[in-house]
């Protein structure tokens, strides 16, 4: 059961990333246009934004939208799903909903929740959760399905509590689910956090990017960027992988017997 | 202790026929039959885990301790031998002496996976110990085993079994053997819905055997 490892090795970023900064150089230089910054324009305005304090603060304001967002599509998103997956009766209920909302735009959720609670935070959370839900609790409902039934007749015969069949039985074959279910989130939610930024609140990175838009001024388009995609891969690094090795520890383990 | 019974449905394609039976502690019952007729079946309705039969009453269950041994171990894979016999009950040193009694000394720290097939059936067969069990469900111990390991683990049964006098096993199988080194009882599954054919005791190998083709005879002349 071990798993091929599906990250390409790390020297592939140290040599397509410089490039493509190398080729953004040279076209930046050719053009000599405001419309695309050479990368040391964009690197000053990114410089001047950290100083000024304007970075961190609309930065933490839209991480701050991702966390309670994510927290809250996450934890919604999983009870449904193992519901949906455990009983066909709630699956029958739930499914029209789930095929409904996995086909709405997030726009139309967005501007709805806008135009029906007003431009406000919660307004601009629900939207976010209101469109991840969905594909949480599809994920999670695979895993549900999935759960080996021979462990659960193992579990009803040594009277496992419902405590312990949810921690030891359930949630180590949820975990790779669980997990798609978070790289898929973070990577959907912070996307639909910026445009419910840019349509409807007063500061985080897609507020920035609004103004920016409006002045056509790409090269703070693309500082914000940056750095947000930066932040996103930090937390990638140093959360999502360390925590995923912790709990696949015990599919590594060499074999003991000859 | 125990009042099996169980009712076929009347229009239904359920595997098992009209049962009754009942098990006292210290019986030792070997259930044969040829394979597919239902042997795991009626194991896991003693067990509580098949709800398919129309009607169907184990009496006496709910106050029995019960250790089953699957046909896999299923032991959970992401936890060492210790912690899955602790999960059935046993505490730190009870867990530690159960291993060593089935062999398995020193290798409490290991996951189920690092080991061979013998070692986490033994591993599987000392978590059934750790609930102290009035009833154990043997199913198929020793398939798939090379026959210098079946001998070990009959062994190590056997001791198992006269340590607990009080305790009652049921043992599927599809060898007579078996039966005659374990049991004290047999029981003979056959048919389709499959009935007890017989309920009775087990004196030696010989007869067991003599019995088994009678049975057999019996299947093929119905």
């Amino acid at each position: 059961m071990r798993r091929r490892s599906e990250r390409p090795p790390v020297w592939s970023y140290w040599v397509v990333l410089p490039t493509l900064l190398l080729l953004w150089a040279v076209i930046a230089q050719g053009l000599n246009s405001s419309l695309l910054p050479s990368p040391m324009t964009v690197l000053e305005t990114l410089m001047q934004e950290s100083a000024s304090g304007e970075l961190w603060r609309h930065l933490g304001a839209t991480l701050a939208r991702v966390l309670v967002a994510f927290v809250l599509a996450m934890g919604l998103g999983t009870v449904i799903g193992l519901v949906m997956g455990r009983s066909l009766r709630a699956n029958a209920l739930f499914d029209p909903l789930l095929v409904l909302l996995l086909n709405l735009p997030a726009l139309v959720t967005i501007i709805l929740m806008y135009v029906w609670f007003g431009l406000v935070e919660v307004a601009a959370v629900m939207a976010v959760v209101i469109n991840k839900v969905p594909n949480v609790a599809v994920t999670i409902r695979e895993g549900a399905r999935s759960l080996d039934h021979r462990l659960e007749e193992m579990a009803t015969v040594y009277r496992f509590s419902r405590w312990q069949r949810l921690t030891e039985v359930w949630a180590p074959q949820l975990f790779p689910y669980l997990m798609a279910a978070t790289r898929g989130g973070l990577a959907l939610i912070w996307k639909i956090v910026l445009v419910v930024e840019l349509l409807g609140r007063s500061n985080g990175v897609g507020f920035q990017l609004h103004l920016a838009f409006q002045v056509f001024d790409v090269a703070a388009i693309l500082a914000y960027s940056l750095a947000f995609v930066a932040v996103v891969q930090l937390i990638e690094l140093a959360l999502l992988q360390p925590l995923e090795r912790r709990a696949s520890r015990w599919r590594q383990r060499e074999v003991a017997h000859a | 202790m125990l009042e099996i019974r169980i009712r076929r449905e009347a229009s239904g394609h359920s595997i098992l026929g009209d049962i009754q039976a009942s098990v006292a502690p210290g019986d030792r019952i070997c259930l044969l039959g040829p394979s597919g007729t239902g042997k795991t079946t009626l194991l896991n309705a003693i067990a509580g885990l098949d709800h398919s039969m129309a009607e169907e009453s184990i009496l006496g269950r709910d106050r029995l301790r019960v250790g089953y041994l699957f046909q896999e171990h299923r032991l959970l894979p992401w936890r060492t031998l210790n912690a899955n016999l602790k999960l059935a009950g046993a505490s730190e040193r009870e867990a530690e002496r159960l291993l060593s009694q089935v062999g398995l000394s020193g290798y409490g720290h290991y996951l189920p996976d690092q080991l061979s097939l013998g070692m986490t059936r033994r591993a599987a067969l000392a978590r059934c110990l750790a609930v102290k069990p009035d009833l154990l469900l043997l199913d198929e111990p020793f398939a798939s085993l090379d026959p210098v390991i079946v001998g070990e683990l009959k062994a190590r049964i056997s001791a198992i079994l006269s340590d607990r006098p009080g305790m009652a096993m049921i043992c599927v199988t599809h060898d007579g053997n078996d039966a005659a080194a374990l049991a004290n009882r047999l029981w003979y599954l056959e048919g389709r819905p499959a009935r007890l054919r017989w309920d009775g005791a087990v004196h030696s190998q010989a007869s067991t055997s003599a019995l088994m083709s009678r049975l057999r005879g019996v299947a093929k002349a119905v």
